[in-house]
């Protein structure tokens, strides 16, 4: 198993007759993702990619069961699309768009909260899980190897780097989840975490963090109490990023003393999580606690 | 479990870097309230000491003259001031502009007419990030930091979470009012109790209306006639929204030329931050390219500037290349190219075009894998260049080639 994201999961895209969009359903397609639906208001009844288009989310929703939906729509269009993804019944979104307005967000993530819909993202690449061949997002696939460990990370290019480093020590993961680079993001770290330890498949917890925000610490808080049986790794990232300066991710914001990289550090091992310096020490520490496996693919 | 609060700290932020955010100065923020009906206090913005001279004798002495600048703690700074008389003012002005040499530049002054304060208290609306929710923050002291008081005296600030669709609820306002007038009731009679209500329904359509990210009005003076009045505003917007607030959009502490490259910088999804180290660094992806700038310092070199490109193509790379010859007091050039979405042999392309243009002031190291890497180095090779594959051989060979 994994978490969010399965074999199973019937996917729309909206948003997608652009460019990215395009490109990105055929990969996600030849990934192995069941992408039945693609919505872009005035290309209803087109093809793309083989996949049927409809005007809105609610046609599509008529014509097929959805259970989550990729958006590849601008920034600005983001709230609108969402709030009619969740109107719609559908329960998981994936919002890559960088740069939502942070009152857009807010009424989204207010709107998805009182719906029970559970949103990854914005600004995120994604969510893949290589043992049920499906991935909702852009995410590099080639990198990505079934096994059993569960990666949660708020940067995109992070996560290639070091998952790419895992799958050729070996390291399977079971669900890779981008929780987005914004300082605010549905999905956060203790709601990955907690998910994870509940998928019987997953049997260690890689977390990808970096400077900014309360994320890490929130996480830290989490496992203090709940004293997981899974180990939990972590990697930081800007221990020596400037200061008072929005570091490219506008969650990765240092502000007076919060938000420091060795604060969350200092946390994260107070509650029991390996951090690894360095990427090459932390594949060591996940590759040492052998609580990990490859498995053949599903 | 409850985890407060980002936005009190932007004061300081933004204070260290101009431009980082959408602050407004105090008169453009005050401009807003007094247009919304909110007593401000009569005042005029000068740029030139006739004009302060002038304006002093129309507002009438003693006037306030406060320095505009996105600078935090002005009064300590010795940049908010008081003059008794209009020729006072014009040596003020010229004293305060005077000051933009050693430190923030000052664009220009607000003088305001002294008003007699019985008391103070303070009133902001900022967005708590971790719980995805707008905060609005009362609290019973005015002119000391919001983050101190918050700190400090907790008792003193009321908090309210409210919906960032629907708004405060009426229970949540007389919620709040109450709690300010049971604690003051010598100053909030009905009458100053209705100002308030006034004040917390206008604070909150502002700040839905222009895509606050904070809007702080500290101190908000209690006048000897019981009357509120805003003695200093605060108002970040949000730099996502600006699309929406074009006409906001302006340098603001910087100098034309850096607020020119910031916004050609943030068209193109590039960040650029100068350090002051050697070591150029040009990668794509935030989280790596921090990544990256531990990797240097753990082995002892020191980088020149953080870039982060959006993701890049052959003609991306060849621009990102040119920054570094303006830009920074780069020795070496650490390119990391780690091809996920997009190519290495085309991204190599992009190189080689760009030193057949151009003779790079500084040496070249290029770490590359990816899509197409083999291709990628192949076409680097036939042009000089040897691609590395591990991030930290990378690092180490421009660490050594900074060291001759």
């Amino acid at each position: 198993m994994s978490i969010l994201a399965f074999s199973t999961t019937n996917v729309l895209v909206q948003g997608i007759t652009g460019r990215a969009a395009r490109h990105h359903t055929r990969n996600m397609l030849d990934y192995g993702t069941r992408i039945v639906a693609g919505v872009r208001p005035g290309a209803g009844g087109e093809v793309v990619e083989g996949v049927p288009v409809y005007d809105s989310v609610e046609e599509a929703c008529r014509h097929h069961k959805v259970d989550a939906s990729v958006l590849f729509v601008p920034a600005a269009r983001v709230k609108d699309a969402a709030i009619e993804a969740i109107q719609n019944g559908i329960k998981l979104l994936v919002i890559h768009a960088e740069h939502v307005p942070l009152h857009d967000v807010m009424i989204l993530l207010e709107e998805a909260r009182s719906s029970g819909v559970t949103v990854i993202g914005p600004n995120t690449p994604g969510i893949i899980s290589p043992p049920e061949r499906t991935k909702l997002g852009f995410m590099p696939s080639s990198y990505f190897q079934p096994g059993t460990l569960g990666v949660a990370s708020r940067s995109g290019t992070l996560t290639y780097e070091l998952v790419f480093r895992l799958s050729r020590a070996g390291i399977g993961q079971s669900t890779v989840i981008g929780v987005g680079g914004d300082r605010i993001v549905g999905l956060r770290f203790g709601e990955a975490v907690r998910l994870f330890n509940e998928d019987p498949e997953t049997t260690a917890i890689l977390l990808i963090g970096e400077i900014g925000g309360t994320m890490e610490e929130e996480v830290a808080e989490l496992l203090a109490e709940w004293h997981l049986q899974k180990p939990v790794f972590a990697f930081l990232a800007g221990y020596t990023a400037p200061q008072g300066r929005r570091v490219g991710h506008s969650g990765a914001l240092v502000e007076r003393s919060k938000g420091r990289v060795e604060d969350k550090l200092k946390v994260l091992a107070e509650a029991g999580v390996a951090v690894g310096r360095t990427l090459t020490e932390v594949v060591e520490l996940v590759r040492a606690s052998s609580t990990y496996g490859t498995r053949p693919h599903v | 479990m409850i985890y407060l609060v980002r936005t009190m700290d932007l004061k300081f932020l933004i204070a260290e870097q101009p431009g980082s955010v959408m602050q407004l100065f105090e008169h453009e923020a005050k401009e807003i309230l007094a247009r919304e009906g909110v007593l401000v206090p009569r005042s005029c913005y000068v740029s030139t000491a006739e004009q302060a001279l002038e304006s002093t004798t129309r507002i009438g002495p003693p006037v306030v003259l406060k320095a505009q600048t996105l600078v935090k703690g002005r009064g300590k700074a010795g940049l908010v001031r008081l003059a008794y008389c209009p020729s006072e003012a014009a040596r003020v002005f010229e004293e305060l502009v005077g000051r933009s040499h050693e430190g923030p530049s000052v664009s220009g002054v607000l003088i305001e007419e002294k008003i007699p304060l019985v008391g103070e208290i303070f009133l902001s609306i900022t967005v708590d990030c971790p719980n995805a929710s707008p905060l609005l923050l009362v609290g019973l002291q005015g002119g000391v930091e919001v983050e101190t008081i918050l700190l400090d005296r907790p008792e003193f600030v009321k908090k309210v979470h409210f919906s960032p669709a629907k708004g405060l609820k009426e229970a949540q306002i007389f919620e709040v009012l109450d709690f300010v007038a049971n604690a003051m009731p010598e100053f909030f009679g009905v009458r100053t109790r209705k100002q308030l209500e006034k004040l917390i329904r206008v604070s909150e359509k502002i700040f839905k209306t222009y895509d606050c990210e904070l809007l702080e009005i500290n101190p908000l003076g209690i006048a000897d006639d019981l009357s509120l009045v805003v003695i200093d505003a605060l108002m970040v917007i949000d730099d996502d929204a600006e699309f929406r607030h074009p006409d906001l959009v302006r340098p603001r502490g910087q100098s034309q030329q850096d607020f020119q490259r910031e916004q050609e910088f943030k068209k193109k999804g590039w960040t650029f931050i100068p350090m002051g180290g050697e070591i150029g660094i040009l990668s794509s992806g935030a989280g790596i390219t921090m990544a990256i700038l531990d990797l240097i310092h753990l082995y002892g070199g020191k980088p020149a500037n953080f870039l982060d490109t959006a993701q890049m193509d052959r003609r991306g790379i060849y621009e990102a290349f040119q920054i570094f010859h303006t830009n920074t007091n780069t020795k070496v050039l650490l390119v990391n190219i780690f091809a996920g979405l997009n190519r290495c042999d085309d991204l190599a392309l992009g190189i080689v075009d760009y030193l057949r243009d151009f003779q790079p002031p500084f040496p070249i190291v290029v770490r590359m894998i990816g899509n197409k890497d083999e291709e990628g180095r192949r076409i680097l090779r036939e042009h000089g260049l040897e691609p590395l594959v591990a991030l930290e051989e990378a690092v180490l060979k421009a660490i050594e080639k900074l060291r001759g």
